[in-house]
């Protein structure tokens, strides 16, 4: 299209394709509100589910390996976004953001037919609008031969290869828990300013953060508890802000995201392998001994944006 | 017939095979693990094959306060990819290669000029050690795959072999938010509909496109799959929805899950 085609107006093509778009977009927004996965979405799901079109999975050639070798197979990729406005609380945004997301991610799984989604990673679009952000879930559903599809698939955060160590550990990992807390101190004594004294406890702020941090576990387990009995925390994340108004006492806000996989396992289980030391022919970053990113397209350019 | 042929002929011609590149030189990017593990796969790296394509991409823009795919944009990541990665395919052919392994794309902006971008694409030349022709695309043409030397071995091990590269692009504009639907907002946590919608829908035509792809070079499935999202210097509100991937078929012997060795619980001693 050059500089002057703007104003020629759409082409018969491009008018049928914003048609198609609105269309699709409308039955994006009735399918979410009803807790189900959009009709173009679930018909593409059902037929990789049937064969009929190739499945797709983004497990690299080893997971493939031990993901076969273990009765598992690739359905699709699947994902869910919520994209959330903040309203009061940031905070507990987050937690509001990816539950959402998660119940999503679910029903897409669910509708594949599958048993689990696998290497479920967490995703933010870099497209910053104000006082907004995107909670997008990733990750490929796959299902157990022999097994029927199941009411309530799981969702594993880890990849393949760490989702079959646990396995055959006998540990399930089974969703996402997310613990979130916040709270506002004023400080109407100048308590926490102790800018004149030597060395000693700006006891304000600890307990501050000590309060925000027990709640914000607390929570954490609260919310893990429906899901599995224990959870393997990957990811805590605070902030400590101060805010100075004209005539009023300094504010301090605290907030606490802790998010984390939960696990199913029963105590005491033996662990059934030996330990074997081995030199890793990979290079670099490994599957052995990471769950990162697992792409070589982009290594050579990432100061440039992804292709 | 087959068993006339001399020792040191036969050799020689398995040699020639090896070092088909008509310098007799063979070159590659490969790290040793990468190279080693090729040869053990039963492969030969013969040449590096680049493909390159400077590109104007055309202009267009999105309504304000519309969620809609920029198909002047997509089409044009798209062909430019395209031209790219034939030119690389061209090069392999040419030397006698039966694939290409660890395909690197890349992209770059040009400084003087920001409508111009240029897509690379780059990767090994390898052909089978005995000469089995069964390994190449479904056109008889060199197979391609983003994999690196290490996931091609482990890949044919589980009992599959690389097609093709497969990919589905969709450069999309998400919607500016009207001022006054901001207002009933206020106070409670709410979902933005709009924008949740506009990443259903970007992603999922970047998903259905890759598929197609997949489908139409016969392949049984996509691995190695990533999803993800970037802007390339347009206005905040575009974002390209990229789907990458390398479509497999399984061998003409497919392996058998119980005939896959089992897996054996390492500590790696690398750091």
């Amino acid at each position: 299209m050059g500089l002057f085609d703007v104003f020629k107006g759409p082409t018969p093509a491009q008018k049928a394709a914003a048609e198609a778009s609105a269309h699709r977009q409308a039955d994006i927004l009735f399918s979410l509100r009803a807790n189900r996965p959009p009709t173009s979405t679930l018909q593409r799901l059902q037929e990789a589910r049937a064969g009929k079109l190739p499945w797709i999975a983004t497990l690299t050639p080893a997971e493939l390996m031990i993901a076969r070798s273990h009765g598992l197979r690739p359905i699709s990729a699947v994902s869910a976004t919520s994209w959330l406005h903040y309203g009061w609380s940031w905070t507990e945004g987050h937690a509001q953001g990816w539950g959402l997301a998660l119940t999503r991610l679910k029903e897409e799984a669910k509708a594949a037919g599958a048993n689990a989604v696998l290497d479920v990673k967490m995703r933010t679009i870099p497209l910053t609008v104000e006082n907004s952000m995107d909670f997008t879930l990733i990750g490929t559903a796959v299902f157990v031969e022999g097994l029927p599809a199941s009411r309530d698939p799981i969702v594993a955060t880890v990849p393949a290869l760490e989702f079959v160590k646990l396995l055959e550990a006998d540990v399930v990992p089974t969703g996402i828990a997310v613990g979130a807390h916040y709270e506002w101190m004023a400080d109407w004594q100048g308590n926490a300013d102790r800018r004149w004294m030597g060395n000693i406890e700006s006891h304000a702020l600890s307990n501050l953060w000590e309060t925000v941090r027990h709640r914000a576990h607390a929570n954490l387990r609260a919310h893990a508890r429906d899901q599995g009995n224990g959870v393997l925390a990957h990811l805590n994340f605070s902030q400590m802000f101060e805010r100075e108004e004209k005539d009023q006492p300094k504010q301090y806000l605290a907030r606490h995201i802790v998010i984390a996989t939960t696990v199913d396992a029963r105590r005491g289980q033996e662990f059934p392998h030996d330990i074997k030391m081995a030199v890793d022919m990979h290079q670099g970053r490994s599957p052995l001994n990471t769950s990162g990113r697992h792409h070589q397209s982009y290594a050579t350019n990432e100061s440039e944006g992804g292709i | 017939m087959a068993d006339a042929i001399p020792v040191h002929a036969a050799e020689r011609l398995k040699g020639l095979r090896s070092s088909a590149h008509s310098t007799g030189v063979f070159t590659s990017d490969f790290s040793v693990n990468e190279f080693l593990l090729v040869r053990k796969a039963g492969f030969e790296p013969i040449g590096l094959c680049v493909g390159t394509c400077v590109y104007h991409v055309g202009i267009q823009y999105g309504s304000w306060s519309k969620n809609q795919e920029l198909d002047v944009l997509s089409k044009a990541m798209y062909h430019a990819r395209e031209l790219a990665m034939a030119r690389m395919r061209a090069e392999a052919a040419a030397m006698g290669a039966d694939g290409i392994v660890g395909v690197k794309l890349t992209i770059k902006r040009l400084e003087w000029d920001e409508h111009l971008l240029e897509f690379i694409a780059i990767g090994t030349g390898v052909v089978h050690g005995d000469g089995h022709k069964g390994f190449r695309a479904h056109d008889g043409g060199p197979f391609t795959s983003d994999l690196s030397g290490q996931d091609f071995w482990a890949l044919l091990h589980s009992g599959y072999r690389p097609v093709e590269m497969v990919m589905g692009s969709c450069v999309y504009h998400v919607a500016h938010r009207g001022v006054l639907s901001g207002l009933g907002a206020a106070g409670r946590n709410v979902e933005m509909e709009n924008f949740t919608a506009a990443m259903y829908e970007a992603r999922e035509i970047a998903v259905e496109r890759m598929q197609f792809e997949a489908a139409a070079a016969k392949a049984e499935g996509v691995v190695g799959v990533d999803i993800h999202e970037g802007s390339h210097g347009w206005q905040t509100h575009v974002i390209e929805f990229f789907a990458i991937g390398t479509a497999v078929l399984p061998l003409d012997q497919e392996i058998a899950p119980e005939k896959i060795a089992d897996p054996i619980m390492v500590l790696s001693v690398n750091d």
